[in-house]
């Protein structure tokens, strides 16, 4: 399987913030899921993917391609969503499509204005007039009528009434049947992800905490509970984060396999869903996650 | 790069009927304005209102997020800059033509030259400031000169003599000509820094 985005020890310090050491794949042909919380380095992360901002250190490859010297190659295979606009809000779509389309080599009218009656958006109002889901979408609709191979979303969903993200996601799901396209969105509304994520990557304090498949999330990480008396030094090496009442504790394991092996019937081992995970990640004390 | 050019202009398509408006303005309400005056504010306004747009962060994502290379994006903003120079001044002695308003070549030329010299150093200052600050610079500018400019009248006057001796000695064509080179050396020497600067910066 090929890797559309490789990030080898990526280091990026800020006065206030870093990066350090990231290492991060994105697989061609699925959907990666890029949750963290608000801070924790996700827009940082998207800008050095779009060459917005370099590295301090280690080596950042798009397409197999360093952006020295393949900037426009790499640029032309690629569509951006921002989570705010970045278009010159006193124009509208038609002339924004004149500023654009210009730019790609692969770009087709046709496709553009496909996805323009799709979305139901206006060409003659001004971008300002345009509510975030509509700016939203024709970021999407830019992003697609030049075929973008790797499409970046940062936080899409953010902002966006219950409704319009269901259909947005589902938008999302028919862009990606012909298996050619890469999908990469940030977001910190996980049911999002539940739905339509292949891979997540969970990024916490400028670290990179996980970059699997959603099946192999879902088949390590488990909501564990039980009365508090199982809990000795032993027990609580298998949880990343326990949280205890008088009787009892919940404490969310990376490890089922060992849990069950070693408490087995005693607990009641749930699903945890990616906020869970978000949840329990926060606050860890020992970070083996 | 012909596509970052022709940007400006589709930004600016209303703003441009204003600039024919201001020229006419300028010609029957402000007769006794210099036509350099006149050529030069020609000259600067598409350019100075570009500035106002791309100096926006988001505008900056949108060109870097676009397959453009920082270095393409400078050299659009000065080779655009020329060629609005241009195109504007040629719109505007047409307009002052048909008003009957008097310049020759020489007032074409002077404000052309004023102008590189103006963006020379306007140039790289937009892309290190944020347009906030920009008034806070011009302001404090405007002070230094204020207080800089009686010492430096001083030291013309002392020196006056040499100078205007210097100056009378060359040839009208030679002044022109050193005049010309001052300007296009300045305006090329800004447009290194400027791309030094723009390749560091951060969005």
């Amino acid at each position: 399987m090929e890797n559309i985005v490789e990030f080898k020890n990526v280091t990026k310090r800020f006065k206030d913030f870093s990066l350090e050491n990231i290492n991060l794949q994105i697989k061609q042909g699925y959907v990666t899921g890029f949750v963290g919380a608000n801070g924790a380095g996700k827009s940082t992360t998207m800008k050095l993917m779009m060459n917005l901002l370099q590295a301090d250190a280690g080596e950042v490859k798009i397409f197999g391609m360093n952006y020295a010297g393949n900037e426009k190659e790499i640029k032309e295979r690629m569509g951006f969503v921002y989570d705010s606009n970045v278009f010159y809000e006193s124009l509208n779509l038609k002339d924004i499509r004149r500023i654009i389309a210009p730019a790609y080599k692969n770009w087709d009218d046709k496709t553009f204005y496909h996805y323009i009656k799709i979305f139901e958006l206006p060409l003659n109002k001004a971008i300002k007039t345009f509510s975030k889901g509509m700016q939203m979408k024709a970021s999407l609709a830019m992003a697609l009528s030049h075929d973008a191979e790797f499409i970046m979303m940062d936080e899409p969903t953010a902002g966006l009434d219950p409704v319009f993200r269901r259909e947005l996601l589902d938008i999302l799901q028919d862009i990606m049947e012909n298996g050619r396209r890469t999908l990469f969105f940030s977001t910190h509304i996980t049911s999002d992800l539940e739905r339509i994520a292949d891979y997540i990557t969970f990024i916490q304090k400028g670290k990179i905490l996980f970059n699997d498949s959603m099946e192999d999330v879902q088949n390590r990480y488990a909501l564990v509970k039980g009365s508090i008396d199982l809990l000795n030094r032993d027990t609580e090496k298998l949880f990343i984060k326990t949280e205890r009442s008088s009787y009892d504790f919940q404490a969310l394991t990376n490890d089922v396999a060992e849990v069950k092996t070693l408490l087995g019937n005693r607990v009641v081992i749930e699903e945890a869903t990616l906020e869970d995970i978000m949840f329990y990640a926060k606050g860890a004390k020992h970070q083996n996650v | 790069m012909f596509n970052l050019i022709k940007k400006d202009l589709i930004i600016q398509k209303t703003q441009l009927l204003l600039f024919i408006s201001l020229i006419i303005f300028l010609v029957f309400f402000a007769r006794d304005i210099s036509p350099i005056l006149i050529f030069l504010v020609a000259g600067a306004y598409i350019s100075a209102n570009a500035y106002v747009y791309d100096g926006m962060a988001e505008s900056n994502i949108l060109l870097n997020s676009l397959p453009y290379t920082r270095k393409l994006i400078v050299a659009s903003r000065y080779i655009g800059a020329m060629v609005y120079m241009i195109l504007s001044m040629a719109m505007a002695g047409g307009v002052l033509y048909l008003f009957d308003y008097g310049y020759n070549m020489m007032d074409i030329a002077i404000a052309a030259g004023l102008f590189f010299i103006f963006a020379a150093f306007a140039f790289p200052l937009f892309y290190i400031l944020k347009p906030a600050y920009i008034g806070v610079v011009m302001f404090i500018g405007m002070i230094v000169l204020a207080i800089g400019f009686q010492p430096a009248a001083r030291f013309l006057e002392e020196h006056l003599a040499t100078i205007t001796n210097f100056i009378a000695g060359l040839s009208t064509t030679m002044l022109y000509f050193s005049g010309a080179a001052i300007a296009i050396g300045l305006y090329l020497i800004s447009w290194v820094i400027s791309q030094f600067i723009y390749q560091r910066k951060v969005f």
